[in-house]
């Protein structure tokens, strides 16, 4: 099973996990990594692709560290070398209307990184 | 003199950086809301620690934690849950799935859905928020279970001799089974009182005590503004009701507000964070009498 398909697993788990009911649509986002970069995954807890919004990434202490916006497929990618990852991110997403995060510790990026 | 304070200077620092190494060195348990690391004290024993991570005073559904606290959860031994939507965190962090125990999950199909809440924002257009009822624990026969998960979560995690924690958990069962007893008995009469709590905690109590229990949107321990004052004058009267239940002690001056309304404080923490002195079980039966109280008073 390679990355993409458990990303797509694990977003969908979220979503139907989310506690709210059929006409809902919160935020849910989710954020994979690698040794080159987080991946950003975000859509509606009822499916719909978020099709814009900004990716905030902080790290450890809420600096913000990086600011780019969602891919039409609801997607971003942050690379790990241009971003301070050593302390660990927090990945924001804001739609505008709708806001939710993801938090990826040192030890997230060590583990997908094989070390 | 000046050798011996140095071995005793020594000594002391021995045994200090030794306790330090056996704490970091203890298996860890980490709990979602307060009554669950209560349990699971009861249950473990002194050789695991518990921990509770969210901060006083900081809702335990709605925290929001650092990237540390996340680092310190993912190392531990293992990580009680509630289930039933409480704590949002825990969706958006990796959590190590072996070590993860939804302690409701035995009761899925008894969870409560509460009505939806229909509102617009952004271009979404008009849409309903419906959710799920998360305190659990405050129907005893569910804390119940909920301890049996914990404690078989404790012997397949080997965090404990097995026998002990059978016998603990027959212990805390029978508690909890008493206190179900004494609530079942203490709010016999209370089934035709109408009440308010201050925000919704309170569904599998009112469920399992057939108590009718509407529910407002109040901050924990703050004083209600006049606005807030006036809907629950209205709302008393349009349900009648003469107890109001507070998740937490409020000014002395919003207890005096409701009873210029007709209505009867009580002050009912659910155990989800900290704040309390007493115990749950404790806390648990000092709410239960109190309320029992409050319903003769009314009645008379």
């Amino acid at each position: 099973m390679d990355g993409a398909v458990i990303r797509a697993m694990a977003l969908t788990a979220a979503a139907a996990l989310a506690p709210v009911g059929a006409g809902a649509h919160q935020l849910v986002v989710f954020a994979s990594v690698d040794c080159e970069a987080v991946t950003v995954e975000a859509k509606f807890s009822n499916g719909k692709v978020t099709q814009q919004g900004d990716v905030r990434v902080l790290d450890g202490a809420n600096n913000l560290l990086t600011t780019l916006p969602l891919d039409s497929d609801g997607t971003a990618v942050v690379p790990l070398d241009s971003v301070d990852h050593a302390g660990g991110l927090v990945v924001e997403v804001d739609t505008g209307s709708h806001d939710n995060y993801w938090i990826v510790t040192p030890e997230d990026i060590a583990r997908n990184c094989g070390s | 003199m000046v050798q011996i304070w140095k071995c005793v200077l020594a000594v002391g620092l021995v045994l200090s950086l030794g306790s330090a190494a056996a704490a970091q060195d203890r298996p860890r348990v980490v709990a979602v809301h307060q009554a669950l690391a209560d349990f699971a004290e009861r249950l473990v024993g002194d050789a695991t620690e518990v921990v509770f991570p969210v901060p006083a005073g900081v809702d335990a559904s709605f925290w929001r934690p650092s990237i540390a606290d996340i680092s310190m959860i993912q190392s531990a031994d293992l990580i009680l849950l509630n289930g039933a939507g409480f704590a949002t965190w825990i969706d958006r962090v990796s959590l190590p799935r072996s070590r993860l125990v939804n302690t409701s999950r035995a009761f899925e199909d008894r969870y409560i859905v509460t009505e939806s809440i229909t509102h617009s924002h952004g271009d979404g257009g008009e849409h309903a928020h419906e959710g799920i009822a998360s305190y659990t624990w405050l129907d005893p026969s569910l804390a119940i279970a909920q301890a049996e998960a914990i404690a078989a979560a404790i012997v397949a995690r080997e965090l404990a001799a097995a026998e002990d924690v059978e016998a603990r958990l027959d212990a805390f069962r029978s508690e909890l089974t008493d206190l179900d007893a004494t609530a079942q008995d203490a709010l016999s009469g209370a089934q035709d009182v109408a009440m308010i709590a201050t925000h919704p905690r309170y569904q599998y109590f009112a469920q399992r005590y057939s108590l009718s229990i509407t529910s407002l949107e109040w901050e924990a321990g703050a004083m209600p503004s006049d606005d807030q004052i006036t809907a629950l004058g209205n709302l008393a009267k349009e349900r009648d009701a003469r107890v109001l239940i507070w998740e937490a002690r409020p000014p002395p001056e919003a207890i005096e507000a409701a009873e210029a309304l007709g209505l009867r404080s009580v002050i009912f923490e659910p155990w989800a964070n900290d704040g309390t002195h007493y115990t749950f079980i404790e806390a648990y039966e000092t709410a239960v009498s109190d309320i029992s109280d409050a319903v003769s008073h009314s009645s008379n």
